[in-house]
């Protein structure tokens, strides 16, 4: 139990301590780090999507102006990632560093230039020629999973990575005894984070101590570091990873790639630091995908619109590679988990199947599967709306969760701490103006204007640990992360945490939280974080559970530091260190505030005057502790969103109106981070409704190489926002603190499809089911909606 | 405050150095970017840009606000030999009143085009469609030379011009000559410009500035075209007696369409409709990730109507449907 203390900075709106070094332009990211004698690499990758490789010719290349060493696969076929899941018959694949006998995705590296600086590198890259036997591709993941389909890994039997399958006992009777049943088929495409920064990093071998310092925007140092100790088999503490500011995660920076392999390899070969700076079209192919699922649902309900039953097939296409540290399933797993979401639904089937195709592998991406999940829940209740004749607010009232109902244990195993559901639903069709839209829309629908509302209630699981990342078959279990306090000699705090901030604020929430426990001023604490070498472990930055777990070690740590402090000003002051109250910069006497002494002379007396410590204290103002979140299942966020779309009805292009949130993440360190991380998530979850996705041409080639053809939201496609807040605090976690990084990510899919499929109700029936919602996609609902009205 | 103009006009100076030196963009240290190597030139007049064109033949390129050529060098889609950097030449930024129409000088920018007086009262159909060029950031660098030179065909300035009846002045080492926006543009990115000449200028007509319409239909503002419809039409006596209506974005080049334009002649009612057929059915536009040929051609029908309808204004539409 933590002791409770005054909070001064944890609830308030203070504004970033980051931004004033990142708007300044005085950011410090990998592809500012010049290290004396770098050189530059360049990778050649592979124009086919399969094919084996018959002769890579280095031509002129090794010869080329400025050129130190060209590598192919040979050189380092020692290493490879190999991230293998404990699900009982996983297929495993091994990706080489540069590719040896076969290719399986445009855009694998196949050689690696290394020369005086990038113009040399990229001119010598051109000359190597790589001879490539074209094989049959495959790209489309349900054709991946046919019997006649070209099986990608040797020794496999087919393309699922693995099948996996949950029933409830009582599934098949509640099934057949249900009234009705409808079954929607959802589609998302593929599609990627896109940071503003795109990938880099910077090798360092030092010879001597036979020590790796990789500089590498990475969200999760530590993993970066075990993954290359395992790809180069060395030790871990021969290898130090620094990841300084990054400019945007999301997800894609937070698995290993080949190239930091790569990188790390050469400076050993080579004897130099070599920097590698990745450019866009690079980062289309070669950066991590996401988000492509494939649902079939079926919901069995009664005449009320309540689900009694919900059954799911899950098939994501993970590309060519089992990604470390997530392996290829993460997404599946978390799909099959989340898939019933903030529903009351007790009796549930799914199966699930990671496909492998001739495609970039697949990653993370903000809100892992809950999206796909989300889209296919959200979907299909709006479908039960439209069969029972009812209000799309009556059928989520109907079966959410209710204030009773927690803990709830949901039918994929999952525990759901706490959550306002009901309310925030009630709260976002108020805060929406829900009465007010259904008028506007039937005065549009006078007018021939279509005018939609998209209306969708979730549950974001956060913050989970050991249990969730233990049922994920991940070899390597997420649980618990690190912070070091120390006070130094002049008063002021330095936190060190395994937590990376790459635009999340964190760096403001953490010394807001380390502030209050230590009774100073914001300006009197320093956040550090993304270096090995500053806290020995932790996993990093991912999954919405930084504030949380981080903020709970820091809490901790923070305590532990007090508590000397304590001591020590006890002693000074001759009171008892029960009477010691840690306020604005001093320590002083229950109840006599006169009696104080300052925390920057503590300090000072503790590291320089030892001889006048109290007996058996040490001279430190430190302590390194960890925080899990027990039991490890995960607090959840709820939140509901509530949106106005119109649509140009000669060429289906869709204009987001309005956006109305209402959101629950438990007590709020800062308000303000809070809603610009939901307005940022949001704005990324457009991209996921309306413009996002990776196309091929039927040989793999990927279509979307630059930002003219594959489309990101930009400030005039999103709307202003109105936002309001719950806050019930989660007993799971220290403060009841809930994550929320991913939320805003999640619904827009979802919001925007129903809104889309609601403007156009009037005309006839169509179902919106797949993602994203493009002009032609809309048109072709138009047409299905007047076709199907006209019929009736 | 400053005039847009004055900013347009003012003299920029060229980075004198070596393509490939690092440039420093702050304090913070190199910014580096990936073109293949290449000899850059910055000449002070017309002339002696044309010289170095004749002198480098045609692996030279011209540099105006460099929105389309910067890209595609880092891409490394054009290997140059040489670049000519138009930036220190004066005299390329005048827009002036010649015979009830503009000559626009070709470093002109966007930006000066949406915001210039001039412009806006005598080819006011040239003001609005600036407006769609990309983002403020591109209308502020990118001309309207560099944009008829690359000939874009889902380029807004190519489809303006055919409908203004513009022109193209041209200069090389040898001679000067203009040619009718007709006769400019003839395949994708390819033009009667040769390439030891030089765009100076461009001439739009102003007597199409009471009767105009564009219309647009782009993904995300400041996208390219997806389709875009502009129309200038001559009215006499509440009839049609002159109508050009040019596309972009639905064939290799910018291209007018005289169905559609037969279709506007006269007083007949339901002509923004007929011409929108017109053109839907006059073109194939390719397919590709932003719709196939089949939307294109519905987006064809839907962005003609709708620029028809402006040119024509409602009174007269509306008058005709009666
Ligand atoms: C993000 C983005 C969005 C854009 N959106 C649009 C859009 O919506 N619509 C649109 O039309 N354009 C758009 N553009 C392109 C922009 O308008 C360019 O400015 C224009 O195409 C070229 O003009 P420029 O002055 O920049 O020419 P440059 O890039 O300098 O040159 C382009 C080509 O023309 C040649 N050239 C340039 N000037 C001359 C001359 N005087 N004589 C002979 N040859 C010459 C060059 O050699 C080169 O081949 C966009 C660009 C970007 C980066």
């Amino acid at each position: 139990m933590v002791e409770s203390q005054a909070r001064r900075f944890f609830g308030s709106r203070v504004s970033r301590i980051e931004d004033d070094r990142l708007l300044r332009g005085r950011g410090r990211y990998v592809a500012d780090i010049e290290l004396p004698r770098e050189l530059a690499a360049k990778f050649v990758r592979s124009y086919e999507a399969h094919a084996s490789v018959a002769e890579i010719e280095l031509g002129d290349a090794v010869e080329a102006e400025g050129v130190h060493a060209v590598f192919t696969g040979a050189d380092f076929a020692d290493s490879e990632i190999r991230c293998v899941s404990s699900y009982e018959g996983f297929q495993v694949s091994a990706q080489p560093i540069l590719a040896l006998d076969r290719v399986r995705f445009a855009g694998e590296a196949l050689a690696m230039v290394i020369a005086d600086d990038e113009y040399l590198a990229e001119d010598a890259a051109e000359m190597v020629f790589a001879d490539l036997a074209p094989l049959p591709v495959v790209l489309d993941l349900d054709a991946a999973l046919a019997s006649d389909a070209e099986v990608l890994h040797d020794g496999w039997t087919d393309n699922a990575y693995v099948r996996r399958a949950v029933k409830t006992d009582g599934f098949d009777k509640a099934a057949a005894g249900a009234p009705h049943r409808l079954t929607i088929d959802l589609r998302n495409a593929r599609h990627g984070a896109i940071p503003m920064e795109n990938r880099a990093c910077v090798a360092d071998y030092d010879r001597g101590s036979n020590r790796f310092t990789l500089h590498t925007t990475t969200q999760v140092p530590h993993l970066i570091r075990a993954g290359l100790a395992l790809a180069m088999d060395v030790p871990e503490s021969q290898i130090r990873v620094i990841a300084p500011d990054v400019g945007g995660g999301f997800g894609v920076k937070a698995q290993l790639y080949t190239e930091e392999v790569a990188c790390c390899l050469a400076a050993r070969e080579l004897g130099r630091p070599i920097k590698w700076v990745e450019d866009r079209r690079e980062h289309f192919v070669a950066s991590h995908h996401s988000r492509e699922h494939r649902h079939r649902v079926t919901g069995y309900f009664d005449d009320l619109g309540r689900i009694l039953a919900l059954e799911a097939d899950i098939r994501v296409d993970m590309g060519a590679y089992s990604v470390f540290p997530w392996t290829a399933t993460m997404d599946n797993g978390m799909a099959m988990g989340i898939l019933p979401g903030p529903y009351k639904i007790r009796e549930y089937s799914a199966t699930g199947t990671p496909v492998c195709t001739n495609k970039t592998p697949y990653g993370a991406y903000r809100g892992v599967a809950r999206p796909a999940a989300c889209f296919s829940i959200e979907r299909l209740i709006d479908q039960i709306a439209r069969h029972r004749g009812l209000d799309r607010a009556e059928v989520r009232r109907r079966n959410l969760l209710g204030a009773d109902d927690y803990p709830w244990h949901s039918p994929s195993g999952l525990v759901y701490d706490s959550g306002s559901l009901a309310e925030s639903l009630e709260s976002v069709l108020q805060l929406g103006e829900y009465d007010v839209l259904l008028t506007e829309q039937a005065e549009a629908r006078a007018q021939g204007r279509l005018f939609g509302i998209g209306l969708v209630a979730f549950t974001e699981q956060t913050a989970h640990t050991h249990q969730e990342f233990k049922q994920r078959g991940v070899p390597i279990v997420f649980g618990y992360e690190t912070a070091k306090v120390r006070l130094d000699a002049s008063g002021t705090a330095v936190v060190s945490a395994s937590i990376h901030d790459h635009g999340q604020g964190l760096e403001t929430t953490l010394a807001q939280i380390a502030a209050d426990r230590l009774g100073l001023d914001l300006d009197k604490v320093r956040v550090e974080y993304g270096d090995t070498n500053q806290v020995a472990y932790g996993a990093g930055t991912f999954a919405s559970r930084s504030a949380v777990l981080a903020g709970g070690a820091v809490t901790r740590a923070a305590d532990d530091v007090a508590a000397t402090l304590k001591e020590v000003a006890a002693h000074e002051l001759e009171a008892a260190v029960e009477d010691m109250v840690i306020e604005r910069g001093r320590l002083s006497v229950r109840g006599s505030p006169v009696v104080s002494i300052d925390i920057s002379e503590l300090c000072r007396l503790t590291y320089q005057r030892p001889e006048r410590l109290p007996e058996g204290i040490e001279p430190s103002l430190e302590s390194s502790r960890t925080y899990d979140a027990a039991p490890g299942t995960g607090a959840y966020t709820n939140a509901a969103h509530l949106s106005t779309v119109e649509i140009d009805p000669m060429t289906g292009k869709t204009a987001v109106l309005t956006y109305a949130i209402v959101e629950d993440c438990g007590p709020m360190i800062n308000p303000m981070i809070v809603e610009g991380q939901i307005f940022g998530g949001v704005a990324q979850g457009i991209g996921t409704a309306l413009f996002e996705e990776f196309l091929y041409d039927e040989n793999g080639q990927p279509q979307s190489l630059t930002f003219s053809d594959y489309l990101i939201p930009t400030s005039t496609d999103v709307p202003d926002f109105a936002v309001a807040h719950l806050e019930t605090p989660s007993p799971f976690t220290i403060g009841g603190i809930k994550g929320m990084g991913e939320g805003g990510a999640i619904a827009p899919g979802a919001v925007i499809a129903s809104a889309i499929e609601d403007a156009l109700s009037h005309l006839g029936e169509t179902v919106v089911t797949d993602l994203p919602l493009t002009p032609e996609r809309v048109l072709t609902h138009i047409d299905q909606a007047i076709a199907q009205g006209e019929g009736q | 405050m400053l005039d847009s103009d004055d900013i347009g006009r003012r003299r920029r100076e060229p980075a004198k150095r070596a393509a490939r030196d690092e440039i420093d963009m702050n304090d913070r240290g190199p910014v580096r970017m990936k073109p293949p190597k290449f000899d850059y030139h910055a000449p002070d007049t017309v002339r002696e840009a044309v010289a170095v064109l004749a002198d480098v033949g045609d692996s030279a390129v011209v540099l105006s606000g460099g929105q389309s050529l910067i890209p595609m060098l880092n891409l490394r889609l054009a290997r140059p030999t040489d670049v000519v950097d138009l930036g220190a030449i004066d005299g390329l930024a005048n827009l002036e009143p010649v015979d009830g129409g503009l000559e626009i000088g070709a470093m002109v920018t966007h930006r000066q085009m949406e915001t210039n007086d001039l412009v806006a009262s005598i080819t006011p159909l040239a003001q609005h469609a600036a407006g769609f060029i990309g983002h403020r950031a591109i209308r502020n660098r990118g001309t309207i030379g560099g944009s008829i030179a690359h000939a874009d065909p889902a380029a807004e300035w190519p489809a303006v011009l055919l409908a203004l009846d513009g022109t193209i002045t041209l200069a090389s080492a040898e001679t000067t000559r203009t040619v009718p926006g007709d006769q400019f543009f003839e395949a994708l990115f390819t033009t009667a410009k040769r390439p030891d000449e030089l765009i100076t200028s461009v001439y739009l007509s102003g007597r199409f500035q009471n009767s105009w319409g564009f219309s647009e239909f782009q993904r995300r503002t400041g996208d390219f075209a997806t389709v875009a419809v502009a129309v200038g039409c001559v009215i006499a006596t509440g009839a049609v007696v002159e109508a050009r209506i040019a596309l972009a974005g639905v064939a290799e080049r910018p291209v007018r369409c005289p169905d559609a334009e037969q279709a506007l002649i006269g007083t007949r009612p339901g002509r923004a409709v007929d011409a929108a057929i017109a053109a839907r059915d006059s073109f194939e536009p390719v397919g590709d990730c932003h719709g196939s040929t089949e939307f294109r051609k519905r987006l064809v029908f839907a962005e003609t109507k709708r620029a028809v309808t402006q040119a024509l204004g409602p009174d007269l539409e509306s008058r005709a449907n009666a």
